[in-house]
């Protein structure tokens, strides 16, 4: 592609451009959010227009949903009468930019493209549907990197069978080149009746659910449907890693689907669980396991939906379906508890057959098959365990489990995972996201390690159809009084400007005005978080309501949720970051957020995840009905300072998904002054004077102590390598968590060309 | 408030400006007296009807008696307009007393219309002739295009591939307030520029006839005569072919101009030509508070400042530019974002946030201009944000007072500086103040002759 | 007998206001350029100082806007 005419048209598909944001980022203090570091990958803005005019329009474009451009940016109206169909074909072979209500935005990469061909879907298919929904011919430049990226993938698939592993593929020159390779050939194992290749030869199911029939014509669908002749040889169990390390893009470059045929598994204990009647997938949970299961085969790779919209129904699912051992994998202890609750509220499966894995709680099981639930930590921990865990361990370590199912994949760095699945043997990967980080060339880790996307859900869809709430969310712009102000701009005081932007007066005046508002008008329940431990402190204890933070016991914790859930005397309850993993708190539907870590996009959704869970009747969340806007979301910020910057900046998750924020400036207002706390001045200063006398440390973020999965995971990532990472496992450290020296600056991305995709490095030298 | 706006609002005010004589000659053609008679207020033409028969002056005081006591305000409005266009004409009688009459030219050719109906000075031509006659639809979208080409060779004539032939010496009459010449470097857009591309089309045309107007004089032209006949022009039917030859040699050397403007098409057959009016010229006459030529709107703006415009229109490219960054150019959508660094672009040429959103309100997709509201509410909110954010800090070359001997002089300091609208700050109990640099002379005027 | 200086006079809102101040209190002596703090909201100013104001705002502000990058 390198080949046709770059010019000033804008250049063919997405250079890569390491992002200067990481001398930023290390200026303003670490930001956890992003493992891969930093933004996302970005195009290089030449501030050249983009220029597709001269694309031919069809003649009946109008009734056509999209246009495609040659640098693989697609423009999706919504209004179209072939949107669902249009939408379902995009996002599983494109990555969405921004999806609004009118207009969506696409970017076709090798990391859509594979996964498209995961998913079953053809290279003619893909660019037949294109170019069925185009309202222009498709570019040439299109055409070609679809054949490019599409030419090495999906074209080899390891399956397990019966406890055996076999490398499938339709194309038996493509299992030849393989098998060229030492490191293949020598995990190969020659059985008998096999033909002159000495391949077996079988017939492979094509794709049952999950196609887009209405897009294709008659004899496409016959195709999809067909039933394809493959070929494929076996190789020895305890070399499977190291023949799909050959197969990765930095090699042979033929990156290997699994697929786990559970059905014709008999080797492996069944589990018996079931869905149960009362458990009704909603129809984008069901097309993400169409996507999963619709060869009829277990495929695995990842699935993302919003916060709040029961992924752990498709989790449990997916597990059902299966029908083996599944070992489920969680953040947090908390966490696992809800996972377990989950799948005893949704399947049939037995209390003697599910167990938990935690420092707390070390059931310890037998035999047959079970799910067992642990977090990542538990399993990745390099260091030594008490006799107890260790045994656990071992049964971990020695089992088959059908299903290995992750949650929260984004959040866990790759050589954690690397180190958790290389301990355990898993014949599918599920991987449970609701924010999925893009990089634009390079296909990560991730798809390497689990599998490529195999569904996305529609934020704004999904609000539409009244799965979530339809949250207005809202930034409360609170001006710094003179004096805050004052102490925020000099040098001196550079540690303590947060402490300061958090505490301005006006800020605690504009909470306190929503707090009472919507707990007396609204009777709403309200979450306010703080990252900010010295402020949740002082909001909490002046306005006299509950706190947890992490050193709350849990037994108190306990108490103040159980309040939170059934009092009306309790309706508002601040919390720590603990707020964000740790807790399960349902039934909220306001959050004001008064401080909130440095930019991270992941925290916000989740914590707008919060309050996403729909409530009420369907009819109500509809447009007009009495539920339709019942769900706030407040992000109290101080103008004039960094918290502008960082607010603005953890907003773009959710603007992208299409949610908007309206400024308020207005709050409290005036005549409501004299009732709020902080009205004198006098009050004013003797809260300056306390947040200036406070320590350094103390006024800083919440180091959770006792939360050692999210200590170890935020080591974890600030000791994050380059991409040399996925070459080895690093070792992991237990409870050292960092007091702040000697922070490793995240590095930025390597500018070796070797490392650079190889579709690009061909193009671009 | 530029200039622009205000003398564009009404092709009326520009026929009231004119010297009386001119205004005089202009009233012997009856549809211009027409034309007048549409665009006054209700109680205007009122008073013209009532007066259109009566040979003598009326005393003042007798009009006043048909109008109820709460019309009063509307009265004296409808009677300047009247002088003002000097339809009325005003006298003082025996006693003293103001009286009005109509203006005798005007009467008459009111009268004569009135009787005996209006005859263009040429009819259309019959259809065997004319071949190939436009469209309706066709032609819109000719004068359409003639106007946009117009408006690019006006910015720039580097962005229009045929140049009309509108003589160089006019273009930059056209520009004389939109662009600005600076020696060795291309003209650029000023303030008033900038707000010119961004008004209606009918403002922006009210803005170049009125320039081509005023500046007929310099050309050697007969500014009554170029009304008169744009006027006339407005009369003319849409669409109908008119002989070339039935133009008086004036009309004829200014015909051309007004094709290049999308006034008028032109078209030769066999042995004939002629030329057909456009909307943009029968649009004329029609005061700008009523047109509603309502263009179709093409503009989709998302929550997340991403704008979407439905057109292949160089100039719409161009305008949008004015204050949002063009990212795509696709066969019929021009992909764009409002960010702030283009809006403060747009802040600093002079253009404001009103602005910027009533274009985007007033030219929003069918699509959306359902929506309440039109363009989402976070995207306009954040534009008057941003836009406020830069005016946070006034600054104002200033002289500051004290010592002052007495309270007597502060305070006649302070109603000097009030008097000349430059007292910006006092403290009265410490008797400083702070005064405009301008008004810096008026003060020590004051303060000298209290010595 | 009266006196009067030049300069410049600034109307703005509390937090730029502070901001100024603050500006002045960290150049050196000789480079002070704030005359007269009026109230909360007004000051005097040495005059020319109006555009090494306005860009130290303006950067300020920068400083605290993130912009999406492309």
């Amino acid at each position: 592609m390198g080949q046709h005419g770059h010019g000033d048209k804008g250049r063919p598909f997405k250079k890569f451009k390491p992002s200067n944001k990481f001398e930023d980022s290390s200026k303003r203090g670490f930001d956890d959010d992003d493992v891969y570091g930093g933004d996302d990958a970005h195009d290089e803005d030449d501030g050249k227009v983009k220029d597709f005019s001269k694309l031919e329009l069809k003649p009946d474009h109008l009734n056509r949903p999209l246009w495609a451009c040659g640098n693989g940016r697609i423009f999706l109206e919504t209004f179209s009468p072939l949107y669902k169909q249009a939408y379902d074909f995009l996002i599983a072979i494109a990555e969405p930019v921004c999806r609004p209500e009118s207009m969506h935005e696409y970017n076709l990469t090798p990391h859509s493209l594979y996964a498209a061909v995961s998913v079953g879907l053809e290279t003619e298919t893909i660019i037949s549907v294109l170019n069925k929904l185009s309202k222009t011919k498709l570019p040439k430049e299109m055409i070609s990197f679809i054949h490019d990226s599409t030419a090495n993938y999906g074209k080899v698939k390891l399956v397990l069978k019966k406890n055996r592993y076999f490398i499938e593929s339709p194309f038996p020159e493509v299992l030849k080149t393989l098998l060229k390779d030492e490191v293949i050939s020598r995990a190969r194992i020659t059985s008998e009746g096999t033909n002159g290749d000495g391949f077996t030869i079988s017939k492979a199911a094509g794709e049952i659910e999950g196609r887009h029939d209405e897009l294709l014509n008659e004899a496409e669908v016959a195709a999809a449907a067909e039933e394809k002749e493959t070929h494929a040889f076996e190789i020895n169990p305890s070399q499977v890693e190291n023949v799909k390390q050959r197969c990765l893009p930095n090699a042979l470059n033929y990156p290997m689907l699994e697929e786990y045929d559970f059905r014709n598994d008999t080797v492996n204990p069944d589990l018996d669980m079931e869905l149960k009647p009362q458990a009704q997938p909603r129809p984008y949970q069901e097309k993400s396991l169409s996507k999963m299961f619709g060869n009829g085969r277990a495929r695995s790779g990842i699935i993302v939906l919003p916060c709040g919209a029961g992924k752990s129904l498709v989790g449990v699912s997916a597990a059902s379906r299966i029908k083996k051992s599944c070992l489920c994998l969680a953040t947090n202890a908390v966490s696992v508890d809800q996972w377990a609750f989950q799948f005893k509220l949704w399947s049939t499966i037995r209390e003697e057959n599910i167990c938990r894995f935690t420092s707390d709680s070390k059931e310890r099981f037998r035999g047959n098959a079970r799910v067992v639930v642990t977090t990542y930590n538990m399993v990745a921990f390099g260091g030594k365990r008490s006799e107890e865990s260790e045994k656990i361990i071992e049964e971990i370590r020695n089992r088959e489990w059908g299903l290995l199912l992750m949650d929260e994949v984004h959040v866990v760095p790759a050589h954690m995972f690397r180190k958790v699945i290389s301990i355990t043997k898993s014949h599918c990967k599920l991987g449970l996201t609701a924010t999925l980080v893009r990089e634009d060339e390079r296909i990560t880790d991730l798809n390497f390690l689990i599998g490529p996307k195999l569904y996305e859900a529609n934020w704004l869809d999904l609000v539409k159809g009244g799965f979530i709430a339809n949250v207005q969310c809202a930034e409360v712009w609170c001006p710094m009084t003179r004096e805050f102000f004052a102490e925020y701009l000099k040098k001196e005081n550079s540690k303590k400007r947060q402490a300061l932007y958090v505490m301005n007066p006006n800020k605690f005046r504009a909470c306190e005005f929503l707090i009472n508002y919507h707990e007396r008008a609204r009777g709403d329940k309200i979450i306010v978080f703080a990252d900010n431990l010295f402020a949740l402190t002082e909001y909490a204890m002046k306005l006299r309501k509950p706190m947890i933070y992490g050193a709350t016991s849990h037994v108190e914790r306990t108490k103040i949720l159980q309040a939170f859930k059934t009092s009306k005397d309790v309706n508002t309850v601040f919390l720590s970051k603990v707020g964000d993993n740790s807790i399960d708190i349902p039934e909220a539907n306001v959050i004001i957020q008064i401080s909130s870590h440095a930019g991270s996009r992941r925290q916000e959704a989740q914590r707008l995840g919060r309050i996403l869970r729909a409530k009420g009747k369907l009819q109500d969340r509809m447009a007009g009905g009495k539920e339709e806007y019942n769900a706030f979301f407040y992000s109290l910020v101080s103008t004039d300072t960094q918290e502008m910057y960082y607010s603005t900046k953890r907003q773009q998750f959710l603007i992208d998904q299409g949610y908007s924020f309206k400024v308020i400036t207005s709050l409290p207002p005036p005549d409501e002054g004299p009732r709020l706390s902080y009205h004198h001045l006098d009050d004013q200063l003797a809260l300056l004077s306390k947040v200036l006398s406070a320590g350094d440390d103390a006024v800083g973020l919440e180091q959770l102590e006792e939360d050692t999965d999210e200590i170890a995971l935020r080591h974890a990532r600030r000791s994050q390598g380059s991409m040399s990472a996925m070459s080895g496992a690093k070792g992991m450290v237990y409870m050292e968590y960092s007091t702040g020296k000697g922070k490793a600056p995240v590095k930025s991305k390597p500018k070796d060309p070797s490392k650079r995709h190889h579709l690009f490095r061909k193009r671009f030298g | 408030m530029p200039e622009v706006r205000i003398i564009a609002k009404n092709f009326m005010d520009m026929v009231a400006s004119m010297p009386a004589m001119k205004l005089d000659k202009l009233y012997e053609n009856g549809f211009i007296c027409e034309a007048i008679l549409r665009s006054l207020p209700p109680l205007g033409k009122k008073y013209v009807l009532q007066l259109l028969h009566i040979d003598v002056p009326v005393a003042a005081k007798l009009l006043e008696e048909w109008v109820l006591p709460d019309g009063y305000t509307k009265h004296r409005v409808a009677i300047d307009r009247l002088v003002q266009l000097r339809v009325f004409v005003e006298a003082v009688d025996r006693k003293n007393d103001k009286t009005y009459k109509l203006n005798p030219t005007f009467q008459k050719s009111l009268q004569k219309l009135l009787v005996h109906g209006g005859t263009l000075p040429r009819e259309p031509m019959p259809s065997n002739i004319t071949v190939r006659l436009p469209t309706l639809d066709d032609l819109e979208a000719y004068a359409l295009q003639q106007w946009e080409c117009f408006l690019l060779q006006l910015i720039s004539s580097s962005l229009v591939e045929k140049p009309s032939n509108i003589s160089s010496s006019l273009m930059k009459v056209f520009q004389r307030r939109l662009l600005s010449q600076r020696d060795k470097e291309a003209p650029k857009l000023t303030e008033s520029g900038f707000q010119f591309l961004l008004m209606e089309t009918n403002a922006q045309l009210w803005y170049i006839i009125r320039e081509y107007i005023s500046n007929s004089e310099e050309r050697g032209v007969d500014a009554a005569d170029l009304i008169s006949f744009m006027l006339e022009l407005s009369f003319h039917v849409i669409g109908e072919a008119y002989n070339i030859n039935s133009l008086t040699d004036f009309q004829r050397s200014i015909i051309r101009d007004l094709a290049d403007l999308g006034l008028v098409k032109l078209q030769q057959g066999r042995k004939e030509s002629w030329f057909i009016p456009t909307k943009l010229a029968t649009n004329l006459s029609v005061s700008l508070a009523d047109s509603s030529s309502r263009k179709e709107g093409f503009v989709v703006v998302e929550t997340n400042f991403r704008v979407y415009a439905y057109s292949t229109s160089r100039l719409h490219c161009e305008i949008l530019r004015l204050f949002s960054k063009v990212e795509y150019q696709l066969p019929n959508l021009i992909v764009g974002a409002i960010t702030k660094e283009s809006l403060y672009n747009a802040f600093e040429n002079g253009i404001t946030a009103e602005q910027i959103i009533s274009f985007l309100q007033q030219n929003a997709h069918p699509r959306v201009a359902d929506r309440t509201p039109t363009v989402p509410e976070n995207v306009t909110d954040q534009i008057r944000l941003w836009e406020s954010d830069l005016n946070r800090v006034e600054m104002t070359e200033a002289y500051y007072y004290d010592e002052f001997p007495s309270r007597d002089v502060f305070e006649g300091a302070c109603d000097t500086a009030r008097e000349w609208n430059g007292l910006l700050w006092e403290d009265s109990k410490k008797m400083h103040m702070v005064v405009k640099t301008g008004v810096h002379t008026y003060v020590r005027e004051y303060l000298r002759s209290q010595k | 007998m009266v006196n009067a200086i030049k300069g410049v006079f600034i109307s703005c809102d509390i937090p730029m206001a502070q901001y100024i101040i603050n500006m002045n209190a960290s150049v050196p002596a000789s480079d002070k350029f704030i005359i007269h703090i009026l109230d909360s909201t007004h000051m005097f100013v040495q005059p020319q100082v109006e555009q090494m104001i306005r860009s130290q705002i303006a950067k300020f502000r920068e400083d605290n806007t993130y912009v999406k990058p492309n």
